[in-house]
C-alpha cells in the first residue's frame, strides 16, 4: 500500500544534550500519567525516551550520547501489524504512520515482544495523575486505561487539529507549520526535525539523504521513517547493534 | 423436503460452526473492549474555549517567554514564543511542565501566619544590641529584591542577604571560543535558547572532571583532575608553564596548549561554574571586559527606592548577629547550605520561610508558611546571566492560587510599615519615564519604542505577554571582577574521606512536576536526588554493589543514598545529585566517603 505521504523525523544526535524537553513534552501533550510508586525505567510509560549511550570504554577515554528512541514507523513488514490479534495496531495510508487503538488492544502484549525498538509501553496501573493536576489535560487525547499497549502516535491529536483547520479553510491539504509533535516542538536544540519524507525540498528529507545519517537496526529491513544522524563512528556502530566480542553464537 | 426438529438442529449447529470461519464474531469479540476498557476511573479532560495566553517561567533566572495553551482559561500545556530575541522560543523540562506545579502534592499547603507574625513582631521588639533583622533573598535582581531592601532599610539595623550576584553579563554572540570550567553551558546556564541559538559560532572548550552533558557536547572536552582548575587557568593566564599545569592537572600539555592558542586567536570568554569564582578574572587577562564579558544591566527602578538597604553576603554576617531571618524560597535560587546560616543565628532567633516545598530551608524553620508557585503569582524575573540588554519582563499569573498562600514581598513590607503599593506598576511607571528600549508584544510579535507607548498601553502589554527591551548605548566594562591570580588550593588527599565531591547535574530544589518521574525513575535520564555515583575501582574497595544503599559521609553530616557505579567516573571521585539535602551536606565539603549502608 503506498501512502500519500510519509511522515518521519530526523534527529541530529550530535546536538542531542540529554535534557529531556522531548519526554515530558511528550508527557504533557499526550496525557501520559505520572509514575506510580512501584514504576521504574522498564515498566514505566515514555513515548519516547532518551537513551544514554557510551562508547564503552573506561575514564577518561568514556564518550557518551544521548538518543531519543520513539516507534520508528517502520515502512516495511510493521512487525506489530503483522502480530497483533485485535487489529489493534494499523498503518494509515494517508500518512504512512503507524497507529494504536488501545480501545481494542486486549494487553497480550506480543507487539512489544515484535517490536525491535523497544519502543512500545504497557499500562501496568491505571492512570493517576495528583488531586487537581488532571485539570491540565490536554482535550485532544484521551487518556488510556490499564491493560493496554501504547506508543507514539507522532502526535495524531495534532494532526486532525490540523486537518480540522485546513479543512475550515476549504484546503485539502494541511499547512506543514501546523503539525509538528510535541517533541519537535519542545526540544531547545534543534535536533528533532519532522515532516514528509516524500517532498525532497524540506529539511528532513535531506537530512536522511547525508551520508552520516542511519537508521537503527538498519539490517533487519523493516524501513524505520526516524533518521538519525551523527559524525561519530561509535554511535553509528551502535545503531546496528554489534554482537558482542566473544559472543558470536548469539542470535539476532 | 419436509423440515424436521433435526434438520432444524443441524441447520443452526452448520450455521454457528459455519460463522467462526467469518471474520464477524472475532470482530465482535474485539470490540467488545469498547464497553469493558472504558471504565470510568479514567480521568476525561475537560473541554471547552481553547485560548492562548503568555507569561514568563520564573523557575530559573533565565526567564524564558511562555506560551501557555488553555482551556477555559486553565494551562494545559506551555511552549516558548518563537519570536523572542532571547529565549528564541525554547523551554527547558521543569519550564515544559510547569502549569503542574500548584497541584504538586507535596506542596505546602497551610501555615501559621498569625503566630509567625506574632513571634516576628515580638522578636523585633525584645532584639537586644547587635541583634539584626534580615531577609535572606535567594533570587535576587527582582522587583521584590527592591522591596525586602526597601523593608530592611526601613527597620533599624536591617540586613538584605542576598547570594553574590555577578555585576557582568555574557555576550556569547561575541565570543569565538568559550573556555568553561564545569559552567553547565547546556543545562541550566544562562538562558537554553540564547545558548543555543549562538552555538554555531562559539568554539567550547569544557574543563571539569566528569563527562557532563555540556562536556559530552563541548567541541572539547579536557578531563581535569578534580580542584586544580586554578593551576589550568593560571596555564591560561601565562602564569606558570604549560608543563607544570599539565603535571599539576592531568591534562596533555598539547591539550592546554591548543586551549590557549585558540583563546589567543580571536575574541573569547572564561566561564565558571560559580559565577562569583575568581576564575572569572581571568577574562580581564584575555582582553575579554567590555567585548564578552560586559557590564550587567538593570531596568530603571522609582528614585524613592535608591535609598535601599545594600546587599550583603552571609559571611559578612558576624555569628550570632541574627535575630530574625525572614526566607523567600517561593523560587528555587542560589541556596545557601544550612551550615552557613546556623552559626549566624542569635540562641533565640525567629526563621520564618516563604516556600511551597518542604524539603529545603523548611527543614530548618520555626514558621513555613505557604508561598504561590508558578504560574500563580505576578513576579518579575531580573536579566539573566547571558542577557546583555536590560530588560523587564513580569510573569503573569495564569491561574489563581489554589490553596491560601502569602505573598513574601507584601507580608514583609507589612513588616517594615511600608505603603502597600504595587510595586510593579511603580517599576513599570519608572521604565515608561525613562522612555528608552522598545516593548515586544508576543500576540503580534510587533516591537515598538517606548516613546510611542502610553503609561497604561504599557503596562497592559507586559501583564498580556510581553517584555520590554533596552540594548541600546556602547557595551562598558564590568567592574569588580578583580586580578587575576592563583588563589585556591587543592582538596587535599584525607584518610576518613577519601573522594572529591563533584555535582552531576544542575539541580534547582523546590517543588518539580510529578511528571520528572519520565527523566528520573522511568528512563534513568537524569540522576534521582539520593543518588552517588561512583567509579568501579571505588565501589569495589568498599564493598559498594551497583544500585545497593550505603551511605554518604562529608564533614557536615551523613546522608542515605543509592550508589550507581558508573566506568565514566574517574577513581577518587564520587558524583552527587543535586537539591537542598545535598547541598547541606555537601555544600560545605569537598570531601566524603560512601560506606555500605
Amino acid at each position: 500500500m503506498s501512502a500519500n505521504k510519509r511522515y518521519g523525523m530526523s534527529i541530529d544526535i550530535d546536538k542531542c544534550n540529554g535534557c529531556g524537553a522531548c519526554m515530558m513534552a511528550c508527557a504533557v501533550e499526550n496525557n501520559i500519567p505520572p509514575a506510580p510508586e512501584a514504576a521504574n525505567d522498564r515498566r514505566g510509560v515514555t513515548w519516547i525516551r532518551v537513551y544514554k549511550v557510551d562508547n564503552h570504554l573506561a575514564y577518561p577515554e568514556r564518550r557518551t550520547a544521548f538518543v531519543p528512541v520513539l516507534c520508528q514507523q517502520c515502512g516495511h513488514d510493521t512487525p506489530c501489524v503483522h502480530v497483533c490479534p485485535q487489529q489493534a495496531v494499523d498503518v494509515d495510508p494517508e500518512t504512512g504512520i503507524v497507529g494504536q487503538m488501545p480501545e481494542r488492544c486486549l494487553g497480550c502484549r506480543y507487539c512489544m515482544v515484535a517490536c525491535p525498538y523497544h519502543a512500545r509501553y504497557f499500562n501496568w496501573w491505571d492512570p493517576k495523575w495528583p488531586a487537581g493536576m488532571e485539570k491540565t489535560l490536554n482535550p485532544d487525547v484521551a487518556p488510556r486505561m490499564r491493560g493496554v499497549v501504547e506508543k507514539c502516535n507522532f502526535c495524531h491529536g495534532r494532526w486532525h487539529a490540523a486537518q480540522q483547520k485546513a479543512a475550515a479553510a476549504g484546503q485539502s491539504e494541511i499547512d506543514p507549520a501546523d503539525y509538528v509533535p510535541a517533541c519537535v516542538e519542545a526540544c531547545p536544540t534543534g535536533a528533532l526535525r519532522f515532516g514528509d519524507l516524500n517532498d525532497s525540498s524540506i529539511e528532513v528529507a535531506q537530512d536522511a539523504q547525508r551520508p552520516e545519517s542511519f537508521r537503527l537496526l538498519e539490517k533487519i529491513g523493516t524501513e524505520p521513517k526516524i533518521h538519525y544522524r551523527s559524525r561519530r563512528d561509535w554511535v553509528r556502530e551502535i545503531a546496528s547493534a554489534p554482537r558482542p566480542e566473544g559472543k558470536d553464537g548469539l542470535r539476532g | 423436503m419436509t423440515t424436521t426438529r433435526r434438520n432444524l438442529l443441524k441447520f443452526v449447529g452448520g450455521g454457528a460452526a459455519g460463522a467462526l470461519l467469518t471474520p464477524a464474531p472475532w470482530r465482535l469479540i474485539t470490540d467488545t473492549a469498547l464497553w469493558s476498557e472504558n471504565w470510568p476511573g479514567i480521568p476525561r479532560p475537560a473541554r471547552g474555549e481553547i485560548r492562548a495566553r503568555f507569561t514568563h517561567c520564573t523557575l530559573c533566572p533565565a526567564g524564558c517567554a511562555v506560551r501557555a495553551r488553555c482551556v477555559n482559561g486553565q494551562p494545559v500545556s506551555l511552549t516558548g514564543v518563537k519570536p523572542h530575541p532571547i529565549s528564541h522560543g525554547a523551554l527547558c523540562p521543569w519550564g515544559i511542565a510547569g502549569h503542574h506545579l500548584p497541584y504538586h502534592p507535596a506542596r505546602v499547603r497551610q501555615g501559621p501566619v498569625k503566630e509567625a507574625l506574632a513571634a516576628v513582631s515580638r522578636a523585633i521588639t525584645q532584639r537586644g544590641a547587635g541583634e539584626r533583622v534580615a531577609v535572606l533573598d535567594l533570587r535576587p535582581g527582582r522587583t521584590v529584591s527592591w522591596t525586602y531592601r526597601r523593608a530592611m532599610a526601613a527597620i533599624d539595623d536591617g540586613l538584605y542577604l542576598a547570594p553574590r550576584q555577578p555585576a557582568y553579563a555574557i555576550d556569547l554572540t561575541a565570543a569565538k571560543t568559550v573556555v568553561s570550567f564545569g559552567a553547565p553551558l547546556f543545562d541550566g546556564w544562562g538562558t537554553p535558547g540564547n545558548v543555543f541559538a549562538a552555538r554555531a559560532n562559539f568554539r567550547l572548550v569544557q574543563i571539569e572532571p566528569v563527562e557532563t552533558r555540556t562536556a559530552a557536547l563541548a567541541d572539547v572536552w579536557l578531563p581535569i583532575r578534580p580542584g586544580t582548575e586554578t593551576a589550568m587557568a593560571a596555564a591560561l593566564a601565562g602564569e606558570i608553564t604549560i608543563a607544570e599545569a599539565a603535571r599539576e592537572t592531568g591534562v596533555d600539555e598539547q591539550a592546554i596548549g591548543a586551549v590557549k592558542e585558540a583563546i589567543a586567536s580571536g575574541p573569547a570568554v572564561v566561564l565558571a561554574a560559580d559565577p562569583g569564582s575568581p576564575l572569572m578574572s581571568l577574562n580581564a587577562k584575555l582582553r575579554a571586559l567590555g567585548r564578552t564579558v560586559v557590564a550587567r544591566r538593570e531596568a530603571p527602578v522609582p528614585d524613592a527606592w535608591k535609598k535601599a538597604a545594600p546587599a550583603t553576603e552571609m559571611a559578612a554576617v558576624p555569628d550570632g548577629g541574627i535575630r530574625v531571618l525572614l526566607i523567600d524560597e517561593s523560587l528555587p535560587g542560589g541556596y545557601v547550605p544550612w551550615q552557613d546560616i546556623q552559626p549566624k543565628l542569635a540562641p533565640n532567633a525567629v526563621v520564618v520561610v516563604f516556600s511551597s516545598s518542604s524539603e529545603g530551608y523548611a527543614r530548618h524553620a520555626q514558621y513555613v508558611l505557604p508561598a504561590p508557585v508558578y504560574p500563580e503569582m505576578a513576579e518579575d524575573i531580573g536579566p539573566a546571566i547571558d542577557t546583555v540588554a536590560a530588560v523587564f519582563r513580569i510573569a503573569a499569573p495564569l491561574i489563581a492560587p489554589v490553596v491560601p498562600v502569602v505573598n513574601p514581598g507584601e507580608l514583609v513590607a507589612r513588616i517594615a510599615g511600608l505603603p502597600q503599593n504595587d510595586p510593579l506598576r511603580e517599576r513599570a511607571d519608572a521604565i515608561h519615564k525613562a522612555g528608552r528600549g522598545s516593548l515586544l508584544s508576543y500576540a503580534d510579535g510587533k516591537s515598538t519604542s517606548m516613546k510611542e507607548v502610553t503609561a497604561d498601553d504599557f503596562w497592559k502589554t507586559l501583564n498580556q505577554g510581553g517584555c520590554w527591551m533596552d540594548d541600546t548605548g556602547k557595551k562598558a566594562a564590568p567592574a569588580g571582577l578583580g586580578k587575576f591570580g592563583r588563589s585556591g588550593t587543592c582538596p587535599t588527599p584525607h584518610d576518613d574521606l577519601p573522594l572529591t565531591v563533584v555535582a552531576a547535574e544542575v539541580r534547582r530544589g523546590g517543588l518539580e512536576s510529578p511528571l520528572m518521574s519520565k527523566l528520573e525513575r522511568e528512563s534513568n535520564l537524569r540522576m534521582i536526588a539520593n543518588r552517588v555515583a561512583l567509579s568501579p575501582a571505588d565501589a569495589r574497595s568498599n564493598g559498594i554493589e551497583n544500585g545497593g544503599r550505603c551511605v554518604l559521609e562529608t564533614a557536615c553530616g551523613r546522608l542515605s543514598v543509592v550508589a550507581m557505579i558508573d566506568a565514566g567516573v574517574p577513581a577518587g571521585v564520587v558524583e552527587v545529585a543535586g537539591g537542598p539535602r545535598m547541598a547541606d551536606l555537601c555544600g560545605a565539603s569537598q570531601r566524603a566517603r560512601v560506606v555500605r549502608a
